[in-house]
């Protein structure tokens, strides 16, 4: 048993904390990106016509059911919620599929929530939205990353996006309360091309004169292929959130298993030859304060003392 | 054959004189004690993985076409030095791994390095005659995270670039020789191509030179002045009470020297450090956020985000812009203070005598909740380098992150340091406090007050410590080699000769009993004048 | 069973010493238990070593490497160690210290030593002494000059030079000249002087917002009527705190954040880049722009103040 607890024991500690650590770092990684990976560059389902009456018909029922509370019932907005008219296509498609709406409360954000509605649902939302006054930027059709460039749409993303997002696609807060989401969040390309269209909130709008389409299908491939898969050949990826973790994982896990081994090598505080009473040798009170100790003499005469006296037993 | 060996160099060079002083040298035990040693020893693995690095790292800001393995790279224009870096990372064997070794070792070293100087701050080992090796310590630290800074600033990625980008800035801020200290370091006026060439020769070769040097003075003062002890164990001001150099010592420590190298292998196995490649080259118009030094400089990053935005204009020039105070005055009146810090104590408390022994930190409750308290002050600091990252994961909004820092920073010590003064103050009014307990029996009194008295010794407690063996004026012959005589393994033949001399103790021939047999044993017990030969 | 620790007051002191006293006998009550423990320990050092050996020659991935050449280390650490904990003679032992401080005698000698050789070299000939340190003090000084002033030129007139001139056009990283149609109501661009695309000091950031109502233009402060025109407004990138770029733009909030330190400018009518929070100390420079008859974007003028952070007898 002693040799369980002298040895065997610290190598124990190492391996569980080393497997606790991975499993759990493991999880978090996992948690950050989305349950659903779509194959990205295509749509859920690829609605290659919006002016189908079925669809209206259908999204009207569903627009009164999801979204007439706040924003009316012809989309003309309320105190509540702005107006939908001619917003276009890829805003509402945008703001469904990423769980954005509908609102449970007016906040400053909305959130990414789980999504309840379907594509099929949301596409005919779109189709009746976009059927009550036409404009704003239509949703993407024909997505594809064929002929996306990964270098040039990091070179853009890292301009453009990275400054809000960082450069990790790890999302950050910004000021006034308000925040650049995570884009392990985005489910597609589309999304990704929409939301560069359109700037949802504080988002900047970038027009085809900003970020050209093809730049834009470049950066689309980049965030939906390298930023919600980074090639983390190093190990565990710790977030993204720059070198501050690696700093707590490094003081922590690096020097505090170095501390750990080095309280097994050494040797623990005097096992003392204190007596039962509590008075250590160094001749103070308890209690006392020690500025102003007096010089090495009193120990001398303590410590002659204890030498000749060795308390310890033979 | 290594008979020969060590007397053909000992014939010539004499070791055997001073070495016996060598292999007989004591160290104290205590854990707290290694601290150092992870220092030293990740020193040694980022020597070692160092050079690993210098073999393929390119220290030129010459532009540079990747085509790789890691396809957003691929056809990008880069330097040289992020180009070596990415290949390093991809495509040479082992790379990654030398890489990520070589900066956790860094976080680890720097690390140490302070856990150390809290353990000699605590104990007051920078007492006399201790306050040199204090100074040195204190320049290897400066040292050793501005040679930090330069590593991970190398490879020229966009992180590590953008700090760059702040230190020419910081440098600007200097008074009057501001200007032209960043144009004569850098080379002219931001970015410039002098930048990683200089960086190199500076992280390569001066700063660890300088390091090793001083390393090597910190080192010797410790073997000449002797390590600290705590009280206990029959210690005192004259005396040291550990295990020999030889065996124990260069066992314990050369086998946590692996232990250190199997931690930093483990986390650069395991953990992702300093991912370049994701962040790309440095483009001084392009930025990200969560953007952080290492976190041996993040209490500078810190400092400069919650200072207020002021700023000295005197008839419309400006004399201290804003970035002076966090970033210079800052880290100049700390590091003075402490390099200062034995002759402030000896100015405070009038201790100007030699100290062998050391105080356990309970033992100076002012000194200790002053260090915890400023302890505090840092790491409240290096906690306001990620405003941002907190403000998202917490979901507050940044500006209330901030003003709270700005409020944290001095709450944090003020509140410190009458708790850590309490917690002292109480484990000294502790009877035993801390140390390994021993049984007591607890007695109720007809009153109704309670005492204890401590048990017998049981078989299972502890072995009681036994009384120190004075190495310098003793003979050892290994005792756990079981041998019929003592000549057998009494190389120097001073038992025989003693034996001879008739310098037998009183005692006489009494281990004959524990002998072997039939054989006389010449075990005895001897009693050798001190410069016996 | 007892040993006295010797005296370090100079006395030879006999020693006792007992050949078979505990303090040499192994530290560990069971040490065949230990020494196979630390043999098993050593052997999966071993494996490990070898195991790195092998994931070397196939190429395996980073955390194989690590791992293994970590296990290689940590068998041997744990050996070592519990070879030097338990099998070894568990003490304690102690050697004398001595004061570090010499004898007055010493002192004397040294000092005598010293003095009485050096009063022949020097005495009478301080005038030497005096001339040699006059060399040596200007061998210091002059040794400076390489290892200092050659490093870099001197600062330019303490302005932080950017290349913008006036009439440059407004251009892409890529390039491209900048036209009125290229940015939305709420869109951001960066943007550097025609010839000098991606340079470090003349970065800028374009943005734009509605106009209020009624106005073509956005007057940010008295006297830049003309600066903004169509909604475009353009202020240095570089940071006036630190030198990062400023590289965020809040389009609802009508705010600039930089992403180093936070510092947040206000953007807009009235508000031409006012710090409103955070370490910055002065607003960001804003370049004046005009639009030219084939719609492209033009500097009126270079940025009126230098860029950047302060700096030392910087004219604000």
């Amino acid at each position: 048993m002693r040799l369980l607890r002298r040895f065997l024991l610290p190598f124990a500690v190492v391996v569980i904390a080393a497997a606790l650590g991975t499993f759990v770092l493991g999880r978090v990684q996992v948690a950050a990106s989305s349950t659903a990976m779509q194959n990205p560059g295509m749509k859920l389902t690829s609605a290659t016509s919006l002016t189908n009456a079925g669809m209206i018909a259908a999204g009207r029922t569903l627009f009164t059911e999801t979204c007439s509370t706040c924003h009316g019932g012809a989309a003309q907005g309320s105190v509540l919620a702005p107006s939908l008219l001619g917003v276009g296509g890829a805003t509402v498609d945008l703001w469904l599929t990423a769980g954005w709406m509908p609102l449970r409360t007016p906040e400053t954000q909305p959130e990414a929530k789980p999504v309840y509605l379907t594509p099929a649902q949301i596409d005919d939302i779109v189709a009746y939205v976009v059927s009550l006054k036409p404009g704003g930027v239509p949703v993407p059709t024909n997505v594809s990353l064929k002929n996306a460039n990964a270098a040039e749409g990091f070179a853009v993303f890292a301009l453009n996006c990275a400054p809000c997002h960082t450069i990790t696609g790890s999302g950050d807060a910004l000021a006034s309360g308000v925040s650049a989401p995570s884009l392990h969040l985005a489910k597609s390309a589309t999304m990704v091309l929409e939301a560069i269209r359109t700037g949802p909130q504080n988002m900047p709008r970038f027009g085809p004169g900003d970020i050209s389409d093809q730049q834009a299908l470049d950066v689309a491939l980049y965030v939906t292929k390298y930023i919600k898969s980074p090639r983390n050949i190093g190990g565990i990826g710790l977030g993204g959130v720059g070198p501050v973790a690696e700093g707590f994982v490094g003081l922590f896990v690096g020097v505090g298993v170095c501390l750990l081994a080095a309280y097994w090598v050494g040797d623990r505080t005097a096992r003392d030859d204190e007596d039962e009473h509590g008075h250590s040798d160094s001749g103070h009170d308890v209690g006392d304060d020690d500025e102003g100790e007096p010089a090495a003499a009193g120990d001398e005469a303590g410590e002659a003392a204890e030498e000749v006296g060795g308390t310890t037993d033979a | 054959m290594i008979n020969g060996l060590y007397d053909w160099i000992d014939d010539r060079v004499n070791i055997s004189g001073g070495g016996r002083k060598m292999v007989n040298k004591i160290f104290p035990d205590h854990w707290s004690f290694m601290i150092g040693e992870i220092a030293l020893y990740s020193f040694v693995i980022l020597l070692a993985t160092g050079v690993f690095l210098t073999l393929y790292f390119v220290p030129s800001s010459s532009d540079a076409v990747y085509t790789g393995p890691y396809l957003p790279l691929d056809g990008v224009h880069m330097s040289e030095a992020f180009l070596s870096t990415v290949n390093l990372s991809f495509s040479v064997r082992c790379g990654l791994l030398m890489r990520q070794m070589h900066h956790w070792s860094a976080n680890i070293f720097v690390g140490a390095i302070v856990v150390h100087m809290c353990r000699v701050f605590f104990t007051g080992g920078f007492r006399r005659p201790r306050e040199l090796n204090w100074i040195i310590g204190m320049n290897m630290l400066i040292l050793a995270i501005f040679n930090g800074f330069l590593g991970y600033s190398l490879p020229d990625d966009l992180v590590s670039g953008t700090g760059i980008r702040i230190s020419y800035s910081i440098l600007e801020t200097i008074p009057l020789v501001g200007t032209y200290l960043a144009n004569f370091l850098f080379g002219g006026s931001f970015p410039g191509n002098s930048l990683i060439p200089r960086f190199y020769v500076l992280h390569v070769l001066i700063l660890p030179a300088i390091i090793a040097g001083l390393l090597g003075a910190h080192l010797t003062l410790l073997v000449r002045q002797k390590h600290t002890q705590f009280k206990g164990h029959g210690a005192t001001e004259h005396n040291v009470i550990g295990a020999p150099m030889w065996p124990t010592f260069i066992a314990k420590t050369n086998g946590f020297l692996f232990l250190v190298a199997a931690v930093t292998a483990i986390l650069g196995a395991l953990v992702q450090i300093n991912p370049i490649w994701l962040y790309g080259p440095y483009r001084p118009y392009v930025v990200t956020y969560a953007v952080q030094p290492d976190w041996y400089m993040g209490w500078l990053d810190g400092g400069l985000r919650i200072m207020p935005h002021w700023q000295t204009v005197i008839a419309g020039h400006v004399i201290i812009p804003n970035a002076f105070w966090p970033a210079i005055v800052l880290p100049g009146i700390t590091f003075t203070v402490l390099m200062m810090w034995p002759f402030i104590e000896q100015r405070i408390t009038g201790d100007r005598a030699d100290h062998q022994l050391l105080d356990r930190p309970r033992d100076r409750p002012k000194r200790t909740a002053l260090g915890a308290a400023v302890l505090s002050f840092y790491f409240t600091l290096f906690g306001a380098s990620a405003t941002d990252v907190l403000a998202n994961y917490l979901h507050v909004s940044l500006n209330s992150v901030l003003t709270s820092f700005q409020i944290l920073v001095f709450a944090v010590p003020i509140v410190t340091y009458p708790v850590a003064l309490k917690i002292c103050r109480e484990l000294q009014a502790t009877a035993g406090g801390g140390k390994t307990k021993l049984h007591n029996i607890v007695i109720r009194s007809a009153e109704g007050g309670y005492s204890t008295v401590p048990s017998e010794r049981r078989p299972g407690d502890t072995p009681p410590e036994l009384e120190p063996v004075a190495l310098d004026t003793s003979v050892i012959l290994p005792a756990l080699v079981a041998s019929p005589s003592y000549e057998a393994v009494d190389r120097s033949g001073l038992g025989a000769r003693a034996a001879a001399d008739g310098l037998e103790g009183p005692e006489g021939n009494g281990a004959a009993a524990e002998g072997n047999g039939a054989e006389p044993t010449r075990r005895g017990v001897f009693r050798i004048p001190r410069n016996y030969r | 069973m007892s040993a006295s620790t010797g005296d370090s007051h100079g006395e030879p002191t006999p020693v006792t010493i007992r050949l078979d006293a505990d303090q040499y006998k192994v530290a560990a009550a069971n040490p065949r238990e230990i020494e196979w423990t630390v043999a098993a320990t050593f052997l999966l050092g071993l494996a490990g070593f070898a195991g790195f050996g092998a994931a070397y020659w196939v190429n395996a991935s980073n955390a194989w490497l690590g791992g293994t050449l970590g296990l290689g280390f940590l068998g041997l650490g744990v050996g070592m160690v519990a070879w030097g904990k338990y099998l070894m003679p568990r003490g304690p032992f102690s050697e004398s210290r001595h004061s570090m401080v010499p004898s007055q005698a010493e002192k004397d000698r040294i000092i005598t030593d010293f003095s009485s050789r050096g009063k022949v070299v020097v005495e009478r000939r301080v005038f030497l002494t005096k001339i040699l340190g006059a060399a040596g003090a200007v061998f210091g000084v002059v040794v400076m000059f390489p290892l200092i002033r050659s490093l870099g030129p001197l600062p330019k007139g303490f302005s932080v030079a950017s290349t913008w001139h006036k009439d440059s056009p407004l251009v892409k990283i890529d390039g491209t000249k900048v036209h009125l149609d290229d940015v939305e109501y709420g869109g951001m661009l960066t943007v550097f002087p025609e010839g000098d695309a991606g340079g470090a000091l003349s970065q800028t950031m374009l943005v734009r917002q509605l106009p209020p109502k009624g106005e073509v233009n956005i007057v940010t402060a008295p006297g830049r009527e003309t600066w903004g025109p169509l909604g475009y407004m353009a202020f240095s990138k570089v940071c006036t705190h630190a030198g990062c770029p400023v590289g965020l733009y809040q389009e609802v909030t009508h705010q600039m954040l930089c992403p180093c330190h936070q510092s947040l400018f206000d953007v807009g009518p009235n508000k031409p880049a006012i710090p409103v929070f955070g370490p910055a100390p002065r607003p960001l420079p804003q370049l004046p722009l005009y639009v030219d008859a084939d719609g492209y974007l033009r500097a009126q003028a270079p940025y009126d103040q230098p860029v950047g952070p302060s700096f030392w007898w910087r004219r604000d």
